[in-house]
Formats: structure tokens, sequence, C-alpha cells
């Protein structure tokens, strides 16, 4: 009888260490994040280039521009779901645009200035980049691909990320929410 | 021998092992109920949007479980809830965008209620608490327009559902009664968050310097507004100042239209038709007299309750010797037909009023 009482005590200890592990190991919490980013699936990084991509594509003048419309909010929470197809177009052009730029200008491209950006991208979209980076065509595909989903970001509805307080909207004198009654009879 | 030493140490092992698991469950229960929700609700990527939006907003004191109630508050149905949440998490399943239901609207107005009683009350009081079955069964209404899918815009806009499986028959004939009027009948159609978001960005909470008059509140920022409108299609609140202004027409004359962002919000409903005819549909804005005017000048914002609005900007007797609010506008009497909304100076003043009025002016000039 001593001796089953001993083994329980033991077994007590072993199970409640146990249970207080269990514990430890809940309150950790299995739900954090664990990257660092603030994006859905950017880096910070890539993140900081799309926004200078989107702004150089729809800049800032007496309204908002793509950057502050919110438009790579819109092309980061698009690629985690309808366009997660891009996700690898994305990764790889994105890759490639720094790296030309730090071959080329030895700065990365939002770095460089207003006008450089400019006549990079008109490269792209001439398909005249030159390097190992860029397949044939790659460059004018991705400037096709990012110029599309900053239009889409910033014209169309802010649920879906972008065209944050409805910027483009209000640039367009387009009421939205559209006021209109319904057809009321003279009470 | 062994056999018995292995059933003892079994009976032992088994509540001690269903106490740990309890023990484990209430302990983590009890931390994810009393931590920031920085460290709880926001862990999870899927509800950062809006634990962050809260933390910006006047409610940011409020733990999320004092609105939302906690993962047991409504039994199965939120054990369920919670669980898939974790299910679609697992599976990378996109649920960025997460939608209360109906239930959960009219959940989250049971604690609205808790704190802003007053507000509650003029509600209740007002015509914007009408319930489902004052609205969609209504005999002379549903006889004069065919409902259709756009009443819900303005009606029961967190409804899910849509306007055939939620009334019947949908002809202009009648009898109409809602197909689960059990269930729907009392329901309110235009809850708290139709038109205040609780996440909606509020005012910083701290006092003026007063050594610092910027910082004092008439020279601060007022072209925001935490109020906001629920757009049923888009399944998003719009701030009130992110909403268009309204142009207004009387044939082609454009009506001058309060700036007033909160009025915004009501011509959202209150809306004139397609060509923005004043007074066509349910439009409501003031021309006449009182053009310019924001609904809120005369209108509670909770009760929309107008009585004693005229004495607001109008002496008891006015300069023309008549007394405003015996004067024969809708304001006295329902029937007169000389509405508040567009009454103008010859609605009311005939010839001989008039003629009182100049002599009235002859004699202030001659005594200044």
């Amino acid at each position: 009888m001593e001796n089953s009482k001993k083994i329980s005590r033991r077994k007590f200890l072993s199970l409640s260490l146990l249970g207080v592990g269990g514990v430890a190991l809940i309150s950790l919490n299995p739900f954090s994040k664990s990257t660092s980013s603030n994006w859905r699936f950017f880096t910070n990084d890539e993140g900081v280039l799309v926004d200078a991509l989107a702004e150089q594509i729809i800049p800032t003048d007496e309204s908002m521009g793509a950057r502050d419309a919110g438009a790579t909010n819109f092309i980061d929470k698009q690629l985690m779901g309808p366009y997660i197809r891009y996700q690898e177009t994305y990764r790889k052009g994105l890759k490639a645009i720094q790296e030309t730029c730090k071959t080329n200008f030895k700065k990365s491209f939002e770095a460089l200035e207003w006008e450089e950006q400019t006549k990079f991208l008109q490269s792209m979209e001439a398909g005249k980049i030159e390097g190992s980076n860029w397949e044939k065509g790659f460059d004018k595909e991705f400037f096709e691909l990012i110029r599309s989903h900053t239009m889409q970001s910033f014209y169309g509805s802010p649920r879906h990320g972008g065209n944050k307080n409805n910027v483009s909207y209000k640039m367009m004198r387009l009421d939205y929410p559209v006021i209109i009654g319904q057809n009321r009879y003279k009470v | 021998m062994i056999k018995n030493k292995l059933l003892k140490t079994a009976l032992l092992a088994i509540p001690i092992f269903i106490g740990v698991c309890l023990l484990s469950f209430g302990t983590f229960y009890s931390y994810w109920n009393t931590a920031s929700a920085d460290k709880t609700c926001a862990s999870c990527h899927e509800i950062q949007k809006s634990v962050h939006s809260q933390s910006m907003s006047t409610h940011r004191d409020l733990k999320c479980k004092e609105c939302h109630g906690t993962a047991l508050s409504n039994g199965f149905h939120s054990l369920e809830e919670k669980g898939m949440m974790v299910v679609n998490h697992v599976l990378k399943i996109k649920t960025e965008d997460i939608h209360m239901n109906e239930e959960q609207v009219l959940g989250v107005m049971d604690n609205c209620k808790r704190c802003h009683t007053s507000e509650f009350a003029k509600w209740t009081s007002g015509g914007h608490s009408a319930d489902y079955k004052a609205i969609f069964t209504n005999k002379k209404h549903n006889s004069t327009e065919q409902m259709n899918f756009d009443c819900l815009r303005c009606h029961g806009m967190f409804n899910n559902g849509t306007v055939e499986e939620l009334v019947e028959p949908l002809n202009r004939k009648g009898p109409w009664h809602l197909k689960d009027d059990k269930e729907m009948a009392a329901r309110p159609t235009i809850p708290c968050l139709a038109c205040h978001q609780v996440h909606q960005d509020g005012l910083t909470k701290k006092n003026p310097d007063y050594s610092n008059p910027k910082s004092i509140f008439y020279h601060k920022d007022s072209s925001k507004s935490n109020l906001t409108f629920y757009d049923r299609h888009e399944k998003m609140n719009f701030s009130v100042s992110d909403l268009p202004k309204l142009t207004l027409w009387e044939g082609k004359r454009a009506v001058k239209v309060s700036d007033d962002l909160l009025m915004r919000n009501c011509v959202q409903c209150h809306a004139p038709n397609a060509t923005h005819q004043a007074g066509t549909s349910d439009d409501r804005t003031p021309r006449g007299v009182h053009k310019g005017l924001s609904c809120m000048a005369c209108h509670d914002t909770h009760s929309n309750d107008a009585r004693n609005s005229c004495i607001k900007c109008h002496p008891a007797i006015s300069n023309c010797k008549l007394d405003v609010i015996k004067m024969n506008t809708t304001y006295a009497d329902a029937k007169s037909p000389n509405n508040i909304h567009f009454v103008s100076c010859t609605d009311c003043h005939d010839g001989k009023q008039q003629q009182k009025l100049n002599l009235s002016n002859k004699i202030i000039k001659l005594y200044r």
C-alpha cells in the first residue's frame, strides 16, 4: 500500500509537470506570427519598392497618388487571395528590378531620382531592359502586370484594400455610394 | 499484482490528466479573456486590422469581449465559428474580411445600450427603430410601390438574405407576411451599426494645452466625424467625410445644400431620384426659407424628434410678429400644406401681413 502511494506521487509530479508545460506551451500562442514583415506576402523591402513603383504609375498631384491610396496594400492582399498565381512573378520581378538598379545605378529603385525611375520604367514598358534576370519579354510583362494591378487598386472599390478614403472617386467627382432614392409616392 | 498496479496508476492518472486539461484550458481561457488584445486577438492576423482600428477608436479602452463576447458567449455557435477560424487559418483559406452577420450586429447593439442608455432610449422612440414587420408588411407602402432588392439598402442592411427570402408575396396585392415571422418580426431594420462603426477613429484622449491656443478644440480640424454609413453592397462602413455631398436641383436651378457632414449620412437614404430633383423620392432637403440648413439643425440625431427646434433659431415671436410655432406649417399641423422642409415666405405671409410688416419696418426706420 505504501509502495503504491510513492509511485502515485512520482506519477503525480510528472503528470503535473506535463500539465504545467502544456499550459506554458498554449500560453505561447500557436497563432502568433513568425515573420517580422508588416505585409501579408511582401517583405518590408519589397513593400517599399512596390510603393515607389505604384507612385510612378499614378503619381501624387492635386489628388493623392497610388502610394497614399494603398496600392501596395491592395496588391499584397490580392496576392494572398485571388492573385495567388502571381506570387512567384512578383517575387521574381521585384528582385530583378532591384538587382538591375543596383548593377546599373549602384542604388535601389526607390533611391533613384524621380526622372531616373521614370526612365527605368519606360525601358521596362518597352521591353528594353537587359540582363540575366530578365528573360525575353519578362520586363514588359511584369510592367504590364504591376501597372494593371496599380490601376485596379486606385480605381476599384476600397473594400479590396486600395482606393483609400475613396480617393479616386473624389478625384473623378464620382458620387459613391450613389445617392439615389426610391420611387416614393406622395404621402 | 502488476495488473493491480497498472489499474491503480491508470485510476490515478486519468483524473489527474482530466484535471490538468481543465486547468490548462481554464488558464488559457482566463489569459485570453484578460490579457490585452495585442497579446491575444491581434495575434491572429485575420483580425489584426480590426484590433488596430479599435485601438484608434473612441472605444479603445474596451476589451474585444465587451462587445463581441467570448468564444463561449453564444454556446455552440460561437465555438463552431471560432473553430472554423482556426481550421481556415491552418488550411490557409483567406478570411481577412470578416463580417458580422445580422444576429451578431444585434448582439453588439445589446452591448451598445449598456453604456449609451440615453441614445438607445431616443432611438427606440424614433422612426429609425422600426422593425421588419412594420417596414415590410406595411399595407399602404406595399400596395403603392413594388418591393424590390434595394429596400434592404436602407432597411435591413445587415441582412444576408434577399427580399424574396424575407417577405411574401412580392406583389402589390398582398396580404404580406414575413416568411420567418417569429424570428424576424421584432428585429430592428436600422441598428446602431448602420450609422456608427464602433472601430471608427475617435478623438485623442488628451486635455487641451491651454497655453497653446492651437490645441483647443475650435482650432482643430472639424472635417472629420466618427459617423459612418454602412453600405450593404460593399459590406463596409464609409466615413461621412468620404460620402458625397448631395447636389440638388429645382428644375435647372441648383439648390443650396448644407455642408454639414452628418447630413451626408441622412441623404444616403432620404435621397432624391436619379436626376436629383428636389422633393422627389424621399428627399427632404431643406429648401425655401430653410435652404442650406442641415437635417441636424432641427432633428435630434437619435430620436429624429424636431419638437422645439424652431425656437433654436427663431425668437418666440418673430420679427414679423408671427409666432413661428403656431404658423400654418407642418410643424404646427401635420396636415398643413406648408411643409416645413420647403416652406417659403409667401406660404405664410399673405398681403395683409406683408402690409403690417412694411409698416413695422417703416416705424423701425423712423426710430433709428
